[in-house]
């Protein structure tokens, strides 16, 4: 949580240096592109001379402040689509598993190219790497209950090559934004309950 | 074996160990001796063969675990990190099998340890991240004069020889009562091994598989953890994590007086910043006044859990023990507490904790404390335990607050102690305790000492 990198440590580049880039860019971009960018001149001005916000999320995936990105494609066994779909609407929404890992924002689960991968991606607070082993002691059927309808998944039981697995299948987010970087989601929580608190008390001075 | 001494005196298990533990290094299971007095010695091999040959001639005095709870009090351990590897002319091989963080050594992993700042590898004493630390040698023992008869047996093996020269000798131990630089006693919660022959002490929690702690046994997964090839090297094993700490004291100090009026408002607050009194007793077991015979018993100074104090009125949530090892507190993650501990083997060095020390030189007078984090994970785990237990606190809902004595503060940072019917929140936390050094090690078993020393090539 602590670990801070930024990805492109290329801060001595000036503000003219990166219009100029962005100019040469920009060329020969649609007319629309080149009119946005010199109307746009004074906006852009400002973000581009704010410090950098973007970190890594351990060994892939794009992070800021707490917040990491994680995006998979993942290819589908024979039958694997059908069977995830038909589970995840089942589930109606619930997902207990993430609730108890309690690092999860949020997921989604996209099928795509004809059901023959799905496209999974998720915000979740801090590195993947350190707590693999864990869902693999607490969570391991959950885990491989939707895992194993793809193909190459090692199972749970052995949360390294499970890592490595996901990893593998991994494509890092080029951007990634985060509204609050610095709230996690057990944070989050923590400031829900707080905020009730606060509002039963100001209830009964009122 | 070198030495021959009275026993420390543990009880027995009725369960016969099931480790090779005359293949173990004694370090790994003997506790610390009490009082200790010892040297970490720091050596660098400039000649592959002369480094064999050390290694050879060190390997009759390296101790092993057998017997350990009825063992001496005094023992060598040995200890080389990935650069020691490859300048004693390892295999590729054998070097490629051993885990990333470990090959890149400590410095090296800064990011993933949260070493920045003022614990930045850039601050740190030589010869510490170099890279030329090849070796270390700890001497442990129950006495200054066994300590010298330990140190000089070890210095024997290189002294006199061309292509071993020692770097450093770091000396440590001899502390009033053995309390640690800030005053503390130490080294208290260990976690229990399964099969090493003894019963867990109360309150030490069910034995831990040994595979997590020592390489080639099956971990809580029930499988071994990878191990380092081939396999006479690897078993056996244990990888240690080394970080040398210089205690602030005067700052320490001048927080407690800035935050307590008398001595016993101090001490509460020092308590509630570790969870323990000074003396080692439990706040869970002596919530309000220190109790000194509870703090020096070890059948009861570790037996309580967080049952009852749910709401960290008696342990803070941010209490140094309580986030090193929570114990049954609800965690805001998902985790397995047992797959997080480490074996410790702490040491003191420098001048005693003094409680009147208040200036900002007194930061400055070299004196704190090494530790040394053994498991079989020890790189992965050291930094998960930076990362999420010691320098965040969002996974004990302690938010952004750090571990109050070894985290590494940021500006304006805080310390909250849970109380009706508002918490108390402490601020002008600093960071007390500063990283001036660190290295990973590998400790072989003595069969692998072996085949290091006879390599060929």
């Amino acid at each position: 949580m602590a670990t801070q990198t930024l990805t492109k440590p290329k801060q001595d580049q000036s503000v003219e240096q990166k219009l100029q880039r962005l100019r040469e860019l920009y060329a020969d971009a649609p007319e629309i592109g080149q009119a946005a960018l010199k109307n746009g001149l004074s906006m852009l001005t400002q973000e581009l001379a704010a410090p950098g916000r973007a970190l890594t999320a351990g060994r892939i995936g794009a992070r800021q402040g707490k917040v990491s990105e994680l995006t998979v494609f993942l290819p589908f066994v024979k039958g694997g689509a059908m069977r995830l779909r038909g589970f995840l609407q089942l589930l109606e929404g619930n997902f207990r598993a993430a609730d108890a890992v309690g690092t999860v924002h949020d997921m989604r689960f996209v099928f795509v190219d004809n059901d023959t991968k799905l496209l999974f991606a998720t915000a979740y607070d801090g590195d993947f790497d350190p707590y693999i082993e864990d869902f693999a002691a607490k969570i391991p059927n959950a885990m491989d209950l939707w895992l194993c309808n793809f193909e190459g998944y090692p199972g749970m039981r052995n949360p390294k090559a499970a890592a490595d697995w996901i990893a593998k299948h991994q494509i890092a987010a080029e951007a990634w934004y985060v509204n609050s970087p610095n709230l996690t989601a057990a944070e989050t929580r923590r400031l829900e309950k707080i905020g009730q608190a606060v509002e039963e008390l100001l209830d009964k001075v009122g | 074996m070198s030495f021959v001494e009275e026993p420390v005196g543990e009880k027995l298990s009725a369960h016969a160990p099931t480790l090779d533990l005359d293949e173990i290094q004694a370090i790994v299971l003997r506790p610390r001796p009490a009082p200790y007095f010892g040297t970490h010695v720091l050596l660098r091999v400039d000649n592959a063969q002369a480094g064999r040959a050390f290694l050879r001639r060190l390997a009759p005095h390296i101790a092993s675990s057998a017997n350990w709870w009825n063992a001496p009090h005094t023992w060598l351990a040995v200890g080389l990190t990935y650069t020691g590897l490859e300048a004693l002319g390892v295999p590729k091989e054998s070097l490629q099998s051993f885990p990333e963080a470990f090959r890149q050594g400590m410095a090296a992993r800064a990011r993933q340890l949260g070493d920045e700042g003022v614990n930045n590898p850039k601050n740190w004493g030589k010869p510490y991240g170099t890279g030329q630390v090849h070796i270390g040698v700890s001497a442990f023992s129950d006495s200054e004069e066994k300590h010298q008869r330990a140190l000089a047996i070890a210095r024997e093996q290189y002294e006199g020889f061309s292509g071993v020269s020692a770097l450093a000798l770091q000396h440590f131990g001899a502390q009033p009562s053995d309390r640690n630089s800030l005053g503390y006693k130490d080294g208290i919660d260990q976690p229990p091994i399964e099969g090493s022959g003894v019963d867990p002490l109360p309150g030490q929690g069910r034995p831990i598989k040994a595979g997590e702690f020592i390489l080639g046994y099956p971990g809580e997964a029930g499988v071994p953890l990878p191990m380092p090839q081939p396999d006479i090297l690897g078993r056996n094993g244990i990888y240690v994590g080394y970080r040398k700490y210089q205690s602030r004291v005067g700052a320490f100090n001048r927080f407690l007086h800035a935050n307590g009026s008398t001595e016993e408002e101090r001490e509460l607050i020092a308590a509630k910043l570790v969870g323990r009194w000074r003396s080692g007793a439990p706040l869970t077991l002596a919530p309000d006044v220190d109790n000194p015979a509870l703090g020096a018993d070890p059948k009861r100074n570790n037996d309580f859990n967080y049952a009852n104090d749910p709401n960290g009125r008696q342990v803070p949530f941010g209490a140094h023990i309580r986030r090193m090892n929570p114990r049954d507190t609800q965690l805001s993650r998902l985790t397995d507490v047992n797959l997080h501990r480490l074996l410790r083997r702490g040491s003191t060095y420098g001048l005693p904790y003094d409680p009147n020390a208040l200036s900002e030189a007194d930061d400055e007078v070299p004196r704190g404390a090494i530790f040394l984090f053994m498991s079989a994970k020890a790189m992965a785990t050291i930094e998960f335990l930076q990362q999420e237990w010691i320098n965040d606190g969002d996974f004990i809902g302690a938010g952004n607050e750090r571990d109050p004595i070894i985290g590494r503060q940021e500006e304006a940072a805080t310390f909250t102690i849970p109380r009706e019917p508002v918490r108390r929140r402490l601020h002008g936390i600093e960071t007390f305790n500063v990283l001036k050094g660190g290295e990973y090690f590998f400790l072989p078993s003595l069969s692998a000492l072996n085949w290091l020393g006879n390599l060929s090539g």
